[in-house]
């Protein structure tokens, strides 16, 4: 019996271990910083080439489309501090001036370069029954 | 009315906290009168929350803006039907409706087990009601949902989110709830059973049902949720790991696990103190899951409440909870000794016990990678973040083990399987599987996760088609009907093992679909009226815009039309909904042309009406609807395990008949758009039809790891270059395929591709669905002559001699 469970638990720290490695190992590859604007902004070079999530609000009247394409360029802020921001792709409706977006994507000397955009509206959602009350665009497909 | 509410909360909270108290005294001093009023006062809060719902939904019918809640969920142009599903439109009210619920739920376990389970009810009674104490605190201290505005005055309400207006978010709330409540009814009876020292196992006779239930309303919540997040959201897909779905599915995971591991109880006497884990867990889990999404402590952009106060609540609830849970397993470890021990590895209840550890790893990761922000921010003190993909990469390995599981576990006996029996069992699912891969290879599908899960499904298939057809053979041999006959007389002798494998048959279309993803084109356009875009097979033409209004709302209209093969196949009308109380945020109405084969998915996602251009996402969605049916076959299912004997009074009863009907009306709603065929592509608006097809396939340098054609770094190098070359090889007669070659000759690897051409392994996916739906139209043609001739010839049937009876039941026993 004790020789059993020596072998059981023997299996399972192999076991937890393993995927403890795995998990750690394929963590890498897919973190992502979640930043607000201002600190971003405080040593932006410090961020370049790094994957990064930037939550700001969007700077009214800097929202700019190139005619009959979906290249965006606009500003994000918070606390005074700006990013210059480029986004290619569909905007979710909630997307405009003084919304609250979400981006993410890699930064350079030029701005931030999103992937991928989510924005709320901060007044009106409220807690969905157990659904998600969000509008995500994402570029690359998205979901399982 | 406000104030009636407020009162009627409290006097539930009262009768519960007296429902507690006077059972555990009841149980403690053996005195039925004290049970029985312990029992009455439970009855008694199941109609105060009764009164109290009907109050703040007669608030909302009425139109009662003095109410908060009332003001802040519904307004007076919004249709009966969602005035009446704003009752759970909002916190406070789904928390009330959660404990209505609540009460209903448990007075009908109590009622159905009071005399089975004597010695048990007095303490589910208690646990219930200190669960509902703990819900009721929560909304008269913290989330009153009949709280009154102290000043102001209100003419008209603001309106429930036009997102959550929809008929899918409407019945999904209420189904996912059912769900979660439902599984509080075997938490409550394990712990009662654990208070108790009444271990046998007969507390899991009373809660298998009710596991069932709410597994299956777990199940069709989610489903629901998937379509409305497909429908409404407009993102292209159904499932984002976001917070809130992984709430839904954590218990789910927990509870398909309970499903499984409470057999090897029933047969063996193992796993004992397992199972009371898992109900523990499950519990807690749909418990963590409302903290988790509701009191901000996973912070997602969605407007989520940030609610310190409610955290807190919700952290005490959650630690005595489990320290008193688990507590009491310890406890009890000396009565939860297994009476057996695994015999081997080649065992039924190896395999349970292997699809055991994958499902509560997939709770524990999918957990993990939710709480991961929290946990970072925590640690490291900075806020990193896991995104889809992350879930991805580790959930597709595990689905596809948990899935051939799914095919292995039947095949093996129960104690230890031999190696005869082996080679006999697995010879021909394997052969299917193995057939069904040799196909997928040779028509060179290189989507490695999609072809394995093609291959694995038909390994399930075959398991389960082999196990009807033996068991039916057996059947007719002992009965001497048809096999057709014989195969419903299989089914109502053991209707939880066949429904079942009807389960997992719903669970493999489920994958089938969830493996079609793998064939997923997209692509976004900005089109001028006349301007069409080649997206696949298809060629997506922009008509015109409308601008329409209805009082309610302003309704921005493209038409558009899509044309396969040069020919019409169909016109759709995406539109874009503004609302007058939520101008701010536009709806977005999907169109989608539903087909066997794939979604046609369009999206108007901005528009000029002055030029009438519109930009447009377009998605071509193989499969999708697979996984809408799979869970229709998954309730079906659950129904069959769950029906009571009388229904299967033998095959000659109304009951599978109507529900084979059900089954057919169900698929013909959902697919009644119409069935779809394969073609090629024509004009596309920006490049050649060849450049455009082959900037989709050839992957970008900047490291993006997104196609050319998708990549979208603003300043990326990679993209332009590559598209030149694209440009240079279309310019100098290459065709499609010779380019391609070029840029693999040209960086040395296929990794430069995206995917591989997928012409070849298309006709695998349209031919499988056909195939599939042929034969379950034949199944239910054989069904209904069947049961169309057997009004005459059914006594029959119905007088088996208990000796035959007898030797069926051996044989079947065989089998096992």
């Amino acid at each position: 019996m004790s020789n059993k469970a020596a072998k059981i638990s023997l299996t399972g720290v192999v076991l937890a271990t393993a995927f403890g490695v795995l998990l750690y190992s394929s963590l890498g590859e897919s973190l992502q910083y979640y930043k607000y604007v201002d600190e971003v902004m405080v040593e932006p070079a410090a961020w370049h080439g790094k994957n990064l999530q930037v939550h700001g609000t969007v700077v009214p009247d800097s929202i700019g489309r190139k005619d009959n394409t979906l290249e965006w360029r606009f500003d994000l802020q918070r606390n005074g501090k700006v990013l210059r921001a480029y986004y290619t792709g569909i905007v979710p409706d909630t997307f405009k001036a003084d919304s609250e977006v979400v981006l993410t994507g890699t930064m350079d000397d030029k701005g931030f370069h999103a992937t991928e955009m989510t924005a709320k509206c901060p007044s009106k959602y409220d807690a969905a029954p157990a659904g998600p009350a969000e509008t995500t665009v994402t570029t690359p497909s998205g979901g399982a | 009315m406000a104030s009636l509410g407020y009162y009627l909360l409290l006097a539930a909270f009262v009768v519960c906290a007296y429902a507690a108290a006077i059972s555990v005294a009841g149980a403690r001093r053996r005195s039925q009168a004290l049970i029985e009023s312990g029992i009455g006062a439970f009855y008694l809060l199941t109609a105060i929350m009764g009164v109290a719902s009907a109050v703040i939904v007669y608030a909302f019918v009425v139109g009662d803006y003095s109410i908060r809640y009332v003001q802040r969920y519904s307004d007076s142009v919004q249709p009966m039907f969602y005035k009446l599903t704003s009752y759970w439109g909002g916190l406070d009210g789904s928390i009330m409706f959660w404990v209505s619920l609540l009460a209903a739920f448990g007075s009908a376990a109590v009622y159905v087990n009071r005399e089975r389970h004597r010695e048990l009810i007095p303490y589910v009674v208690t646990v219930i009601s200190v669960v509902e104490m703990f819900f009721l605190f929560l909304m008269i201290v913290h989330n009153n949902p009949f709280q009154t505005f102290l000043t102001e005055t209100h003419t008209d309400g603001a309106g429930l989110n036009p997102l959550l207006q929809n008929f899918y978010m409407a019945i999904h709330p209420p189904t996912m709830y059912l769900g979660f409540v439902g599984l509080t009814i075997p938490y409550a009876f394990g712990m009662a059973a654990l208070i108790t020292g009444h271990l046998d196992d007969s507390w899991l006779r009373a809660v298998r049902r009710w596991t069932m239930i709410s597994w299956l309303f777990l199940s069709v919540g989610l489903g629901l949720g998937m379509i409305w997040a497909y429908e409404e959201l407009g993102w292209g897909g159904y499932w984002m790991w976001d917070p809130v779905e992984n709430a839904g599915l954590l218990p789910w995971f927990t509870a398909t696990a309970f499903l499984h591991s409470v057999m090897v109880q029933e047969k063996r006497g193992m796993l004992r103190v397992w199972n009371v884990c898992l109900v523990i867990t499950t519990f807690f889990l749909t418990i963590f899951g409302t903290f988790m999404t509701r009191s901000g402590v996973v912070q997602s952009v969605h407007a989520f409440g940030d609610d310190p106060e409610l955290a807190r609540l919700f952290t005490i609830f959650m630690i005595t909870l489990v320290v008193v849970s688990f507590g009491f397993v310890i406890y009890r470890l000396p009565l939860l000794r297994a009476r057996n021990e695994l015999d081997s590895w080649l065992s039924r209840e190896a395999a349970f016990m292997m699809n055991n550890w994958i499902l509560l790893f997939s709770a524990f990761f999918v957990l993990f990678a939710t709480m991961f922000p929290t946990l970072s921010e925590a640690i490291r003190g900075e806020r990193l973040t896991v995104g889809p993909p992350f879930f991805n990469q580790w959930m597709l390995p595990i689905g596809l083990t948990l899935l051939l599981l799914t095919g292995i576990g039947p095949l093996l006996a129960w104690r230890k399987s031999t190696v005869l029996n082996l080679r006999d069992s697995f010879l021909f699912p394997v052969a299917m599987g193995l057939l069904t891969g040799a196909t997928v290879v040779a028509l060179g599908v290189r989507v490695w996760a999609s072809g394995i899960c093609f291959a694995l499904s038909a390994f399930v298939v075959g398991t389960i088609c082999q196990e009807f057809w033996r068991g039916a053979r057996v059947r007719q041999r002992a009965t001497g009907t048809d096999v057709f006959t014989a195969l419903v007389g299989l089914v109502g002798r053991n209707k939880r093992r066949y429904g079942g494998y009807v389960v997992h048959l719903g669970m493999v279309l489920i994958f089938f679909g969830f493996a079609g993803e793998g064939f997923k084109q997209k692509e976004e356009a900005q089109l001028k009226p006349g301007q069409q875009v080649a997206v696949g097979d298809f060629v997506v033409r922009h008509d015109a815009l409308s601008v329409t209004d209805d009082g309610q709302k302003q309704m921005i209209t493209a038409h558009v039309t899509v044309l396969r093969d040069g020919k019409p196949f169909a016109e759709m009308y995406p539109a874009k909904w503004i609302f007058r109380k939520h101008e701010e945020s536009p709806t977005t109405e999907v169109a989608i042309n539903r087909g066997f084969a794939q979604d046609v998915y369009l999206v108007l996602a901005t528009f000029d009406a002055a030029t009438q251009s519109a930009s447009l996402a377009i998605d071509i969605n193989p499969l999708v609807n697979w996984v809408w049916m799979g869970f229709g076959l998954l309730a079906l299912g659950i129904g069959i395990a769950l029906l009571p004997d009388a229904a299967f009074a033998f095959a000659t009863a109304p009951m599978p008949a109507n529900a084979a009907t059900t089954a057919l009306i169900f698929l013909a709603v959902v697919l009644s758009q119409g069935v779809v065929l394969a073609q090629e592509t024509i004009p596309a608006v920006f490049r050649s039809p060849i450049e455009r097809r082959v900037a989709e396939e050839v992957m970008c340098t900047c490291g993006c790891r997104l196609s050319v054609a998708n990549c979208g770094m603003m300043n990326c190098h990679g993209k332009e270059s590559q598209l030149a070359k694209i440009h240079q090889y279309a310019a100098a007669g290459q065709d499609h395929d010779a380019i391609l070659a070029t840029f693999v000759r040209e960086h040395g690897g296929h990794d430069v591709l995206m995917r591989p051409p997928n012409r070849g392994f298309n006709r695998v996916v349209w031919l499988l669905p056909y195939g599939v739906a042929v034969m379950a139209l034949l199944g239910l043609a054989a069904t209904a002559r069947r049961w169309s001739r057997r009004d005459v010839a059914a006594p029959a049937a119905a007088a088996i001699e208990p000796e035959i009876d007898a030797r069926l039941e051996n044989e079947l026993r065989d089998l096992d």
